[in-house]
């Protein structure tokens, strides 16, 4: 629904990036992997907290 | 207990007669709206 | 234990993750100082919400949960194990709110990252909670943990043996962490891309654990800084021994 604030396996703060990752490598047009290395999104698990994620809060909103 | 109608959205207040129904525009669909209280949550 | 034993090297150091090589430790208590970094040093984080409105999509629980992981700045100094501080959030959509958005009544305990997304609000939609935050460790709960994926390896000694054969293939040898060459030089492997044949080409060379040299990583989420989380560690192991110490005694 919205980005997870944490890293599920190891506990980094990942949502801080979550808004300069969507707007350069989703909306935008660069290389995910490139802008996740000058976020200093290192490992691969944190990586793929953001590859993997999918904001719903537009989807479900017309049923509140 | 209040409920909102979810078709026309009014308020609807039920009876043990009426069943569960908009006395408005008869759907069934009824929403629980939520308290007004201060909800307090653990989090765990 | 004699004094001087040990030495510390900073090999890199920001102020949220640093790369450490202590010599002179047992790796016993090299793996203390790890879980005493993980699970004993406190960090604010919040416990309990009061939800006034939420007209948002997401449920209070979820919501609490989100609000439990991020990090607080810990000015651990000033408080103790049990303190509580209360924070305190109202958004109105449309609009995100974010963590930066939450108002702390006491200005040293704050969010430590303030960009963290916690619920997307549509027109109409609306957030308005009371938090209290409280210090307590990583043993209690991981959202109270300060340091994230701290590890340590063995310092490695690389020793040239000698030239490879006139017909020996080169081949590449993989490995990750910190080196000490034969100069006593210090290197991360990161500096020949962890490709050992990239720094010695032609050479037979040798790798041997260093005994009690551990490269330390440590991270932290921001509720304090890399030099403070080690040194309140090792404080933790003191004041455990010291307990232990006036219980035996008496």
């Amino acid at each position: 629904m919205m980005i997870p604030v944490r890293c599920f396996t190891c506990g980094n703060v990942v949502g801080e990036h979550w808004d300069e990752f969507k707007a350069r490598a989703r909306e935008g047009d660069e290389d995910p992997g490139e802008v996740l290395d000058d976020l200093g999104v290192d490992r691969h698990c944190c990586r793929r907290m953001m590859v993997s994620h999918t904001d719903l809060v537009d989807v479900v909103s017309p049923y509140q | 207990m209040s409920y909102r109608c979810s078709r026309c959205k009014r308020d609807v207040t039920l009876d043990e007669y009426g069943g569960v129904r908009c006395p408005y525009c008869g759907h069934r669909v009824l929403l629980k709206e939520r308290g007004g209280d201060v909800k307090e949550v653990s989090v765990e | 234990m004699s004094e001087a034993d040990f030495d510390v090297q900073y090999i890199e150091r920001d102020d949220r993750s640093a790369r450490v090589l202590i010599r002179g430790l047992s790796p016993a208590f090299a793996n203390g100082i790890r879980r005493a970094m993980i699970a004993d040093v406190p960090t604010f984080s919040i416990d309990t919400v009061r939800f006034v409105e939420n007209s948002s999509v997401m449920f209070d629980e979820m919501l609490g949960l989100r609000l439990g992981l991020v990090p607080l700045t810990t000015p651990i100094d000033d408080f103790e194990i049990g303190d509580e501080v209360t924070l305190a959030l109202d958004v109105a959509g449309p609009g995100t709110a974010y963590s930066g958005d939450l108002v702390s009544s006491e200005p040293l305990v704050e969010p430590a990252d303030k960009n963290v997304p916690l619920i997307e609000l549509k027109e109409g939609q609306r957030v308005e909670l009371e938090a209290d935050a409280v210090l307590d460790t990583g043993k209690e709960h991981a959202k109270h943990q300060g340091g994230v994926s701290v590890g340590y390896r063995h310092l490695q000694r690389v020793t040239v043996e000698g030239d490879l054969g006139e017909f020996d293939e080169e081949e590449t040898r993989i490995l990750r962490g910190v080196i000490e060459t034969e100069d006593g030089e210090i290197v991360p492997t990161e500096a020949f891309d962890h490709d050992l044949s990239e720094r010695y080409p032609g050479k037979e060379v040798s790798v041997e654990d260093v005994p009690g040299a551990f490269v330390f990583h440590v991270e932290t989420d921001g509720s304090v800084d890399v030099e403070e989380l080690i040194v309140r560690a090792i404080g933790t192991i003191e004041e455990r021994a010291d307990e232990l110490r006036t219980t035996i005694a008496v």
